[in-house]
C-alpha cells in the first residue's frame, strides 16, 4: 500500500508538470507570434479554436471508438497465453513482427494506443508495443499511397519516409529489449500490491472472483456483452480526456500561432529539420493526411525536413504524447521522445547527405 | 436495494456524455454541417461511430439502472485497468483523505468531455476561410525560380492530341498527370475553377505558367490579401482540406486589378480575366489580369479536396 502511495504520486505530478510545460509554452509562442494578446474573447479566435477542436475530436473519434473497442474485446475474450503463443519468442524476430503488423491494421494512433495497453497488460513485451506503436501510423498502405501520390514527382520521399520510420522504429525497439525494464505501464509498479489496496478500498471480497461471481448470480451470455460494454465506455473516458486535452493544446496552439511565423524561425540546413520536426508535433495531423501538408512546404523547405516532418509527426505529437502518458510511465515517455527525437534528427542529416543530396 | 451513490452519478454522467456525443455527430450529419470539419470521405466512418456511440450509451444506461439496485455490475473492480483512471485517482484521495479534491477533478474531466458538446452545440456552425488562411500562410502553388534541382530529362506525352501542344507540355517523367491535365486546360476557351480539381488545375497552371499566358480563367473564391502585398492586389483563394481542419490550408491564385481596394478580405467574388505571370516570394506564379468582378455566393461545398488519382479521371 505505502509502496503504490509513493510510486504514484510523483508520476501524477510529473504529468501535471509536463501539461503545465506544455501549456506554458504555448503562451510563450503565443507572445512571440504576430498577434497581439488579448484577441482570446474575440470571435474569430474562438471561431477557428472550436472548428479546429471539434474537427480533430470528430475526425479521430471513429478511431478511438474502434481502438477503445478492441481493447475492451481483448479485455474480455483474449487471454494472456493467446498473446504470449503470436508474439515470436525471438526479440529481433518480435520487433519485426511488431513493426509490420501496421500493414495489416492500418490504424492511426488514435485507435492504437488504447488497443496497445491491454495487450501490453495481457504480456505483449514491451519492445514490441513500442515498436508497433513508432511504426504502426507509418509504415501502412494507406500512408504509403498517399504520401506517394501527394509527392508524385519526386517518389524516393515516400520510400525515404517509409524506410526511416521502418529504421527509427527498430533501433529504438531493440534499446528498449536491451536496456529497459519490462515494467513500464502506468500505475503498474506492483500488480499485487495494487489489487490488494483496491480491494480494501471497496472492501468488496467478491470482487476477487469476478467471473465466477457473475456466473452465481446471472446468465453467462448477457454478461460477457455487459461486461464488454462497460469496458468500451471505462476505456473510452480514460483514453478521452487524453484525446480531448491533446486536442485543446492543439486547437489554441493553430489558433494563436501563426504556422508562417513558426516557419520563419529557420530556414538553414539542419535547423529547417528542426522547425518541420516541432511542426509536426504541434499539428497533430493523422498519418494519412500530414503527406498532403508537406507536400505544400516543398517549395520553402529541403526534402529531408519534409521526411523529418512525416516521420516525427505520426511518432510523436501532442495529442499522441498525452494518450502516451495515460498508458506509460512518464520516465519512460520521456524517454522514448528523446529516442525518437534524436534518431529522427539525425537519420534525416543522414538522408540529406546520401539520398537527396 | 442501495441508496444512489457517487459511482452511480458517475454512470449516468457517462451514459449522458455518450448520448451527447452521439447526438452532437448525429446532429452534424443531418444538417450537412459534418462537411465543415471533415472531409467526405469521412462522413461514413463518423456516421457508424455515432450509432456505436449511441448503442454504446445506451448500454451505459442500462448499467446505470441496473446497478442502483444492484452492487457492481461490471469492472468497477478487480480488473487491472482500473487503476489508471477515475479508479486511480480514488485511490490517490484514499490516501489523500480529501474528498474535495476528487469532486474538483472529476469536475474538470467531465468539464473537459462537456465542452466539445457545449461549443458544438452553442457556436455556430461556419466555414473557415480568410481569418485562418491568414495562420497558415497561402499556398500559391508556384515554382521556384532559381530552379532548385537540376533539370531532369524532359519527356513528352503519349497521345492523339496536337503534336504541337504535346511539344509545349514537354515535362520531366513525375509531372506526367499534371502536363496531361494542362493539356486538357489548354484547349479550352475559358478554364473554369470550380470546386472539382481546384488544387490541380493550380498546379497544373503553375507548373507551365508560360503556356497558359493569355488565356481566360474564370474563379470563385474568397478575397484574401497577405501582408505586403501592393493596393492593386489580392489574392482569390478557397480552403482544402485533406482530413480534418487541421490540416487545412489555403490556395489561390493573385489578382491584379486598379479596383482591388474595394474587395473586402473574405468576401467571396468570381472573377474572370486573364492569365499571367507573377514573382512572389521569389517564386514563379500565375496572376490574373481582372476583365471583370462580381460578387458570388458562399460556395456550397465549402473546401475543395485534393483528389490524388486525377489523372486517371481525364
Amino acid at each position: 500500500m505505502a509502496n503504490t502511495a509513493t510510486e504514484k504520486k510523483p508520476n501524477n505530478w510529473n504529468s501535471n508538470t509536463i501539461a503545465g510545460l506544455g501549456l506554458a509554452l504555448i503562451l510563450l509562442l503565443y507572445f512571440f507570434s504576430a498577434n497581439a494578446p488579448g484577441t482570446i474573447l474575440n470571435n474569430p479566435k474562438l471561431q477557428i479554436f472550436k472548428s479546429v477542436f471539434i474537427s480533430i475530436i470528430l475526425e479521430a473519434m471513429p478511431f478511438i471508438l474502434i481502438g477503445v473497442f478492441i481493447s475492451a474485446l481483448i479485455q474480455v475474450f483474449v487471454s494472456d497465453q493467446m498473446i504470449q503463443r503470436v508474439i515470436p519468442k525471438n526479440p529481433i524476430l518480435g520487433i519485426i513482427t511488431a513493426s509490420v503488423l501496421g500493414i495489416i491494421f492500418p490504424l492511426c494512433e488514435c485507435g492504437m494506443v488504447p488497443a496497445i495497453r491491454k495487450l501490453i497488460k495481457k504480456g505483449m513485451p514491451l519492445y514490441a508495443a513500442t515498436t508497433f506503436i513508432l511504426v504502426g501510423p507509418i509504415l501502412n498502405p494507406v500512408v504509403f499511397l498517399s504520401t506517394l501520390t501527394a509527392f508524385r514527382s519526386r517518389p524516393e520521399i515516400a520510400y525515404a519516409r517509409m524506410g526511416l520510420a521502418f529504421a527509427v522504429a527498430l533501433v529504438i525497439g531493440l534499446i528498449v529489449y536491451r536496456f529497459v525494464n519490462k515494467d513500464q505501464l502506468k500505475g503498474n509498479s506492483n500488480p499485487s500490491v495494487q489489487a490488494h489496496s483496491h480491494s480494501h478500498h471497496h472492501s468488496e471480497p467478491h470482487e476477487h472472483v469476478h467471473v465466477h461471481g457473475h456466473n452465481d448470480h446471472r446468465h453467462p451470455r448477457p454478461n460477457k456483452i455487459v461486461e464488454l460494454m462497460g469496458h468500451t465506455v471505462s476505456e473510452f473516458f480514460d483514453m478521452g480526456k487524453y484525446l480531448i486535452f491533446g486536442s485543446v493544446l492543439v486547437g489554441l496552439l493553430q489558433t494563436f500561432v501563426a504556422q508562417s511565423s513558426l516557419v520563419a524561425l529557420g530556414q538553414g540546413q539542419g535547423s529547417s529539420n528542426l522547425i518541420m520536426m516541432g511542426l509536426g508535433f504541434i499539428l497533430s495531423l493523422c498519418s494519412t493526411s500530414d503527406a498532403f501538408v508537406a507536400q505544400s512546404f516543398m517549395t520553402t523547405f529541403s526534402k529531408g525536413s519534409l521526411v523529418a516532418f512525416m516521420v516525427f509527426g505520426p511518432m510523436l505529437n501532442l495529442k499522441g504524447l498525452l494518450m502516451m502518458l495515460a498508458v506509460f510511465k512518464t520516465r519512460f515517455v520521456v524517454l522514448m521522445s528523446i529516442l525518437v527525437f534524436v534518431f529522427v534528427y539525425v537519420g534525416t542529416i543522414i538522408l540529406e547527405m546520401t539520398l537527396f543530396k | 436495494m442501495k441508496k444512489i451513490g457517487i459511482a452511480d452519478v458517475h454512470n449516468f454522467l457517462r451514459a449522458i456524455i455518450l448520448l451527447g456525443f452521439a447526438s452532437l455527430i448525429g446532429y452534424l450529419v443531418l444538417t450537412g454541417d459534418i462537411l465543415l470539419y471533415v472531409t467526405p470521405k469521412l462522413t461514413i466512418y463518423l456516421k457508424i461511430a455515432g450509432i456505436g456511440l449511441l448503442v454504446v450509451s445506451l448500454f451505459q444506461f442500462y448499467i446505470s439502472f441496473i446497478s442502483l439496485k444492484r452492487e457492481v455490475i461490471v469492472c468497477n473492480c478487480g480488473h487491472d485497468h482500473d487503476h489508471d483512471h477515475g479508479h486511480g485517482h480514488e485511490d490517490d484521495d484514499h490516501h489523500s483523505h480529501e474528498p474535495s479534491r476528487s469532486l474538483w477533478k472529476n469536475v474538470l474531466i467531465y468539464g473537459m468531455f462537456l465542452l466539445p458538446l457545449l461549443l458544438g452545440s452553442l457556436l455556430p456552425n461556419k466555414a473557415l476561410a480568410g481569418s485562418l488562411a491568414n495562420q497558415r500562410g497561402m499556398n500559391l502553388g508556384g515554382v521556384s525560380v532559381n530552379g532548385g534541382s537540376a533539370p531532369a530529362e524532359l519527356v513528352e506525352l503519349e497521345g492523339n492530341e496536337d503534336p504541337a501542344i504535346r511539344s509545349l507540355f514537354k515535362t520531366e517523367p513525375y509531372n506526367k498527370d499534371y502536363a496531361k491535365l494542362g493539356m486538357v486546360l489548354y484547349q479550352q476557351n475559358v478554364i473554369e475553377m470550380k470546386d472539382e480539381w481546384f488544387i490541380e488545375k493550380l498546379q497544373a497552371m503553375n507548373t507551365f505558367a508560360d503556356n497558359f499566358k493569355g488565356k481566360t480563367i474564370k474563379i470563385t473564391g474568397f478575397v484574401y490579401r497577405e501582408d505586403g502585398m501592393p493596393e492593386s492586389q489580392f489574392i482569390i483563394g478557397r480552403m482544402a482540406m485533406t482530413h480534418c481542419i487541421a490540416d487545412i490550408s489555403p490556395y489561390g491564385i493573385i489578382v491584379d486589378s486598379p479596383d482591388a481596394s474595394q474587395f473586402e478580405n473574405d468576401s467571396w467574388i468570381t472573377v474572370t480575366g486573364t492569365i499571367d505571370s507573377t514573382t512572389f516570394h521569389e517564386l514563379k506564379v500565375i496572376k490574373i489580369d481582372v476583365d471583370q468582378i462580381e460578387p458570388a455566393h458562399v460556395s456550397n461545398v465549402p473546401y475543395v479536396y485534393p483528389d490524388w488519382n486525377f489523372a486517371s479521371k481525364l
